[in-house]
C-alpha cells in the first residue's frame, strides 16, 4: 500500500454564482520515502493538491489516506494534532515569524511536544545544523538572506522528525545559488533521512531533483514520468524505510 | 489557560511589538490609574458616611447649623447629656476649622476636656509618637492625626499654627476612624481662650452610646430634652451627620463612579483595540502556526494570553501609580472640618488587577474566536 493514497479527490470553491473545481476526482499513489514534482500551468490546482495532502485543508469529496488513515474524515483539531506528527510544510515565502529569531521559529512545531526543555533545545539545535545555520540560531529573519530563511523553514518543517515533506515552489523566490543549496539540501533530506517529499515547482531543472514528475492540468493529472535515473534509489529508499 | 511552555512565545510577541506595547499600556494604566483613584474616593466617601452595625456615636450640635463653625452650644448640657439611659460618655468638643469650605488642606482643632480625650478618638486608634502625658502637661499641647503630621511634616516637639492658633505637637494618633485623620486633639479650655476669649461655649457634643441598637432612641431622647432650651439641638448619628454636611460633595463624588466604568470601557477598547488590531496584522502568521499543528483553540488561548498581559501590565502600572499618589500625599476631602479620606490598600490594588485580568480575556475573546475558525489555506491567499 502507497503511503499517501487519493481517491476521487475533490475540491470545489463557490464564488459566488459559479463554482471552481481546482481538483477533480484525481486518483494519486505516492510512495514511502519518493520524491514527487508537481508541475502545472498557475492555477491548476497544485497548491490546493498540498494543502490537502499537508492537511490544511478539507476536500470537498473523495478519500485521501495517508499511512492507512483516511484525513478527510479527521476533526479540525484531530487534524492540527495530526500536522504535527505527520507533515512538515516548505512554503515559497518561508513564512518565518518575523518577531522571533531562526532557532525561536524552528521551536514553535516542538513546543506542541511535550518533551523537556533541554530534549527540545538538542532537536532544534540538531535542525539548525542539519540545515547549516546552526551559528544563525539568534538571527532574525529580516537578518538572514533568502536562501538562510528557507532553510530555516526547512529546519522548522523536520525538527518534529514527519514522514512527509510537502514544499510549495521552494526555490521559487531565491535566486540561483542559493536555490541550488536547498535544493541539494531536500534532496538530502529524501535520499538520507528517507522523507516522503512532494514538492511543487515551475521549473523543469528543478523538478529534475525528483525521482517522478507528475503534470496537473485543471484539476487533473496529465501524464506520470518516473524519471528512470532515479527509480532504482527509490526502491532502495523505500526498502530500508519499510 | 496555557501551558507553560508557551509563554515566552506569548512575552516574545508583546515585548517585541513594543511600540504596540507601550502605547496599549501607557493607555490602559493611564485609565487604571483614574478607575483606582475613582474607586478610593468612593470607598472614602462609604467609610465615612455609611453607617455599620458597630457604629456607636452621636454627634449632638445646635439645630439648624451646618458648618460646626457656626453651632454654639452651653457646655452645661454635659451633664443632662450623660444621664440620659444607654448613653455611656459624651465629651464636649470645640471645633475650630482652618478652612469652612471644601478643601483638601483642613486643619480641624477639636478642643476636648484633659480626662475624656480617650472617650473621643477611635477605638482602634493608638498614640505611636509622644505620649498622653506629655499632651496633658502643656496647655498648648496637640496631638495630632497622622495623615495630617505627615501633610504637614510635623513631628513631636515642633510648633504650628493654623486657623491663627499656635499649638506645640505633642504626640501623633493614628486610628482607623476618618475623623482622626486631619485633627488636631487640642485642650477645650485652651482653645475656647483662644477663639472665644471666654470659657463655656461648645461646637458639639461627641456621645458614646452602649448598644448600636440605642442611637436613634437616645439621639431623640436627647433632641427632645433640649427642644424648648434656647439652644434646641440636632442629634444625628457620626456618619448621618457627616453624610449632610458633605452632602454636596459626596453627591459629586458620587457621580465620579460614571467615570469610573468609563475608564474599564476605555481600557476594553484599548486591549481590544490593540489585540483586533494585531490579530489582523498576523493573519498569516496565525495560519503558520495552525501548518505547523497548533489547534485553532490552542491560538485563540495564546491570543487571550496576551490580551490578559497587556491589560495587567498596564492595570499594574496604574493601580499602583494611584495607590502611590493616594499614600504618599494621603489626601482627603474635607468639609466644614469633617474628612472624607482618599483611601487605598493593596486590596484595591488586588481588585484592579483582577479587573484587568478580566478586562483582558474580554478584549482578547472576540478575535480569539475569529482567529481560532480561520480556515488555514484561505489565509495564505488572502496576503
Ligand atoms: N479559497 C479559494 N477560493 C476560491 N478559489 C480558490 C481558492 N483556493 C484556490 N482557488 C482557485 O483554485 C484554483 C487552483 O488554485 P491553486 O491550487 O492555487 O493553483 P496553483 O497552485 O496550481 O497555481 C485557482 O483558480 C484558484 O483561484
Ligand atoms: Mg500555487
Amino acid at each position: 500500500m502507497a503511503l499517501i493514497e487519493c481517491r476521487q479527490l475533490t475540491k470545489t470553491y463557490r464564488k459566488g454564482e459559479s463554482t471552481i473545481k481546482p481538483l477533480d476526482r484525481l486518483d494519486l499513489d505516492v510512495e514511502q520515502g519518493s520524491f514527487l514534482a508537481l508541475m502545472g500551468p498557475s492555477g491548476s490546482g497544485k497548491t490546493t493538491l498540498l494543502n490537502l495532502i499537508a492537511g490544511i485543508d478539507h476536500p470537498t469529496s473523495g478519500s485521501l489516506t495517508i499511512d492507512g488513515q483516511n484525513i478527510a474524515k479527521l476533526s479540525r483539531s484531530k487534524l492540527a494534532a495530526w500536522r504535527s506528527d505527520n507533515v512538515g510544510y516548505v512554503f515559497q515565502l518561508y513564512n518565518l515569524v518575523p518577531v522571533l529569531t531562526a532557532y525561536e521559529n524552528v521551536e514553535l512545531p516542538m513546543l506542541l511536544h511535550p518533551i523537556s526543555r533541554k530534549e527540545r533545545h538538542e532537536r532544534v539545535a540538531t535542525a539548525l545544523s542539519l540545515v547549516g545555520l546552526a551559528d544563525r540560531h539568534d538571527h532574525y529573519p529580516r537578518q538572514l538572506s533568502g536562501g538562510q530563511e528557507q532553510r530555516v523553514a526547512i529546519a522548522r518543517a523536520i525538527v518534529t522528525d514527519p514522514a512527509i515533506l510537502v514544499a510549495d515552489e521552494p526555490t521559487g523566490d531565491l535566486d540561483k545559488p542559493s536555490a541550488l543549496a536547498v535544493m541539494d539540501l531536500l534532496t538530502r533530506l529524501n535520499q538520507e533521512l528517507g522523507k516522503t517529499l512532494i514538492m511543487v515547482t515551475h521549473d523543469a531543472q528543478t523538478a529534475e531533483y525528483a525521482n517522478r514528475t507528475l503534470h496537473l492540468d485543471k484539476g487533473r493529472l496529465a501524464d506520470d514520468s518516473v524519471q528512470a535515473a532515479f527509480s532504482g534509489e527509490t526502491a532502495t529508499t523505500q526498502g530500508a524505510a519499510s | 489557560m496555557i501551558s507553560l511552555r508557551y509563554w515566552p512565545f506569548v512575552l516574545k510577541q508583546v515585548w517585541r511589538h513594543r511600540v504596540r506595547t507601550l502605547l496599549t499600556v501607557a493607555g490602559v494604566a493611564t485609565a487604571m490609574y483614574l478607575f483606582v483613584a475613582i474607586q478610593a474616593m468612593q470607598r472614602g466617601v462609604a467609610e465615612a458616611t455609611e453607617a455599620s452595625a458597630a457604629d456607636t456615636t452621636l454627634v449632638v450640635y445646635r439645630e439648624d447649623r451646618f458648618c460646626p463653625f457656626t453651632s454654639r452650644l452651653p457646655e452645661y448640657y454635659l451633664p443632662q447629656i450623660e444621664r440620659i439611659d444607654g448613653v455611656t460618655s459624651a465629651v464636649p468638643v470645640r471645633v475650630v476649622v482652618n478652612n469652612c469650605r471644601a478643601s483638601l488642606d483642613v486643619v480641624t482643632f477639636r478642643g476636648v476636656p484633659d480626662e475624656r480625650f480617650a472617650d473621643t478618638i477611635g477605638r482602634d486608634a493608638n498614640i505611636t509618637s509622644g505620649t498622653l502625658e506629655g499632651w496633658q502637661r502643656r496647655s498648648d499641647a496637640a496631638l495630632l492625626g497622622e495623615t495630617l503630621a505627615a501633610r504637614r511634616g510635623l513631628k513631636v516637639g515642633d510648633q504650628f499654627d493654623a486657623a491663627g492658633i499656635t499649638a506645640y505637637v505633642a504626640g501623633i494618633i493614628t486610628s482607623d476612624q476618618p475623623q482622626d485623620q486631619n485633627v488636631a486633639y487640642v485642650h477645650l479650655d485652651y482653645l475656647q481662650q483662644q477663639t472665644d476669649k471666654k470659657l463655656g461655649t461648645v461646637t458639639q457634643f461627641n456621645v458614646k452610646v452602649d448598644d448600636p441598637a440605642k442611637l436613634e432612641q437616645v439621639a431623640a431622647e436627647i433632641d427632645a430634652l433640649f427642644d424648648a432650651a434656647e439652644q434646641p439641638t440636632t442629634t444625628r448619628s457620626e456618619k448621618a451627620f457627616v453624610a449632610q454636611v458633605a452632602g454636596d460633595m459626596i453627591e459629586l463624588i458620587g457621580f465620579t463612579r460614571y467615570l469610573g466604568w468609563g475608564c474599564l470601557i476605555a481600557v476594553l477598547a484599548l486591549v481590544g483595540n490593540a489585540i483586533v488590531l494585531s490579530v489582523q496584522d498576523r493573519i498569516k502568521e496565525h495560519a503558520i502556526l495552525q501548518t505547523l499543528g497548533y489547534s485553532g483553540a490552542l491560538i485563540g488561548r495564546l491570543i487571550v494570553t496576551e490580551a490578559v498581559v497587556l491589560g495587567v501590565l498596564g492595570g499594574l502600572v496604574g493601580a499602583a501609580g494611584a495607590l502611590a499618589t493616594i499614600r504618599l500625599t494621603r489626601v482627603s476631602f474635607s468639609v466644614d472640618g469633617l474628612s472624607i479620606p482618599i483611601d487605598a490598600d493593596l486590596h484595591l490594588l488586588a481588585t484592579g488587577l483582577l479587573i484587568a485580568v478580566t478586562l483582558g480575556v474580554l478584549a482578547g475573546l472576540v478575535p480569539a474566536i475569529q482567529a481560532a475558525r480561520r480556515p488555514i489555506a484561505t489565509c495564505f491567499r488572502a496576503v
